[in-house]
């Protein structure tokens, strides 16, 4: 009996990990859809019937994103600054910056080489800095949200945003839309934005080469290149960005199984 | 107040009702004296038979009447305090006295005057630097408020009056530092909780009764078996005022103790005492500019030269807070402030700098005074303690 589970309860989207070691033997993600609790249980369904286990087969799980109690299985309650730490250490041990963007926040975790948090800092109770900006523009835009990435891509000449607030940032794209610009100008205009809040962030906890990016702002290839020209160095990118907390929420799992 | 409550049982009383005993003795012909912030000197009040009252905001009341005569981008404790007067929760007062703290508290001031209109009111403009001429202004400023006092209350004051309120104010001072004492071993006896809550009750009652009421925490709490359980960390907690209990109450319940702190509903409106001066009102300007720790005031290392040594001028303005992290064995220090308030915000950065020196872990959180919007900051302190513990 050696698999641990991680389950990440996000706003949006849950998803959740069964790992052996720190490698990922199954995952699973679905929508959140407003009921945290339910989200955390089914995600574990589907993740051992995906795995073809018991859940006797599971030592133990970890839980992490939104905060639950009364589940019907034993778990431990972590923070996502920590268990984006393990999971990141897990796929790239080389890693001493994360940058974590998540759907409601972006945060920027210090770790160091066994993966523990020397310090971090999250961005403040403001849509601006997290991946509900992006959700509020492409809506603007009416594209859809995979879209955005290669879009933003193709941009020759991105708008300068003159706010950092998601709600006033809606209204001035909807102005740019009026007059005309080009969709992927502005794209890469609010990933600018958004790679320029994420470099002061970074600018309050000190920066350590080299440099992650976790969580669904990881999937968003226009806003990896906007962060790599902000601060002048390539990303390391898993290729399931957007699972590594649930990941390292397996890792924690089995380091605080009682 | 029922007469058979004692100790914290009374604090839980007063707190539910601050204004009650204010109210009753105001039926008794006393005169009840609102003031804002630390800064107000409170014994020239006490020496002259009046109740000092601290205005405090309320967490758990939305703010909906404020937000017509101040900015909303402004600090929202301000805005509450401001916003239950203007509901009306502060008419027991016979008067109000403010002092220049920070330039919202001082517009504030202006705003309370003009809409509530106290039958007395008195700004003291309180200088922000610590050197001599500073001093003597304040001084000046002290005066001042005697005189409108005198003449509000129709009675002398006099230096031996004045002397005499400073000591009952000094040993009310002495006991709240035998109540932090009482945090100092592990677990603490008294819960962080426990102590704001015993502030805010004596902040609301004449200064001998205040006493009293410590007297009786202190007793009951060196007595008590079924105190503060174990806590794995041992938190302090700097910054903007906190006069309620959600946020400590969310650090308890992640597994951490609340031993110290350094806020002004806390050890920095109590540990200074006044020393006795020839002249009082000296002794008093002493301490309420140089002695009291709140960045309100700007404190240099050495004043008048032209070179400055960041870390030796960061030592000069934080090394109490290592002093105090050492006597109360704190492994991590929780910065906090309401959202908008510059003065703190500024030293966030230095003070930092200056516990990064020392070895102390650190974090900063932002609240809006609001006890719905804590609950954001649940997994930032949840990420501290992990740190503090790995």
């Amino acid at each position: 009996m050696s698999y641990f589970m991680g389950i990440d309860v996000g706003s949006r989207t849950t998803k959740g990990v069964i790992a052996y070691g720190s490698r990922a033997k199954t995952f699973h993600t679905i929508f959140s859809s407003n009921n945290y609790r339910e989200a955390a249980e089914k995600i574990r369904e589907g993740l051992l019937s995906r795995a073809r286990l018991q859940a006797a087969d599971i030592a133990y799980t970890a839980v992490t994103g939104q905060q639950l109690d009364n589940l019907s299985f034993p778990f431990h309650k972590a923070s996502d600054t920590r268990c984006c730490a393990r999971g990141v250490n897990s796929l790239f041990p080389e890693a001493r910056t994360v940058i974590d963007v998540q759907g409601q926040s972006t945060q920027i975790i210090r770790v160091d080489e066994k993966g523990k948090v020397v310090n971090f800092v999250v961005s403040e109770r403001c849509a601006a800095g997290s991946g509900r900006f992006l959700e509020i523009i492409a809506n603007v835009l009416r594209i859809n949200l995979e879209d955005i990435g290669p879009l933003s891509l193709k941009s020759q000449n991105p708008v300068a945003f003159t706010t950092s607030c998601a709600v006033f940032g809606e209204s001035e794209a909807i102005s740019r839309v009026a007059e005309g610009t080009p969709k992927e100008d502005i794209l890469a205009g609010v990933h600018r934005a958004l790679a320029q809040k994420i470099s002061t962030l970074i600018d309050r906890v000190g920066f350590e080469a080299r440099c992650a990016i976790s969580g669904g702002g990881g999937l968003d290839m226009g806003l990896i290149k906007a962060i790599e020209q902000e601060l002048g160095l390539e990303l390391l990118i898993p290729q399931k960005p957007e699972l590594v907390s649930a990941l390292g929420a397996a890792i924690v799992a089995q380091e605080s199984k009682p | 107040m029922s007469e058979k409550s004692k100790g914290l049982s009374k604090v839980e009383e007063i707190c539910s009702q601050r204004s009650g005993r204010a109210k009753e003795l105001k039926d008794e012909g006393k005169k009840i004296m609102g003031y804002f912030c630390i800064y107000p000197p409170l014994e020239m009040l006490s020496a002259l038979d009046l109740l000092p009252y601290r205005i405090l905001g309320d967490m758990r009341e939305p703010i909906t009447k404020a937000d017509a005569c101040l900015p909303t981008v402004v600090c929202p404790f301000d805005r509450s305090a401001l916003d239950l007067g203007l509901k009306g929760k502060y008419d027991f007062l016979d008067g109000v006295v403010w002092a220049h703290v920070c330039e919202v508290g001082e517009k504030t001031a202006h705003v309370w005057r003009t809409y509530l209109n106290p039958a007395y009111f008195h700004f003291i403009d309180i200088p922000h630097t610590i050197h001599k001429p500073a001093q003597n202004q304040f001084v000046q400023q002290l005066k001042d408020f005697q005189k409108t006092l005198m003449s509000f209350t129709g009675k002398k004051l006099t230096s031996e009056m004045l002397a005499e309120a400073i000591n009952a104010h000094n040993e009310q001072r002495s006991l709240v530092r035998k109540l932090y004492d009482l945090r100092k071993p592990d677990p603490p006896l008294i819960s962080g909780s426990e102590v704001i809550k015993t502030l805010k009750a004596i902040m609301s009652l004449p200064v001998k009764e205040g006493s009293e009421l410590l007297r009786e925490v202190i007793s009951e709490v060196g007595e008590r078996k079924d105190g503060v359980p174990f806590r794995p960390v041992r938190l302090l907690i700097w910054g903007s005022i906190i006069d309620d209990t959600p946020l400590i109450e969310m650090m308890e319940e992640l597994g951490a103790n609340v031993v110290m702190d350094d806020t002004c509903v806390g050890s920095r409106a109590f540990f200074p005492d006044v020393k006795l001066t020839p002249d009082p009102l000296e002794g008093l300007a002493y301490r309420y500019l140089v002695d009291l720790k709140c960045p309100r005031t700007f404190k240099e290392s050495t004043y008048g030269e032209t070179k400055k040594d960041y870390l030796t001028d960061l030592r000069s303005r934080f090394s109490y807070i290592s002093d105090y992290a050492k006597e109360w064995k704190v492994s991590g220090v929780v910065l906090q402030s309401v959202r908008y308030c510059d003065i703190h915000g500024y030293e966030v950065p230095g003070l930092g700098d200056y516990l990064d020196s020392v070895g102390l872990p650190h974090t900063y959180i932002e609240h809006t005074y609001d006890e719905r919007s804590l609950a954001p900051l649940r997994t930032r302190i949840q990420a501290f303690l992990e740190i503090i513990r790995s």
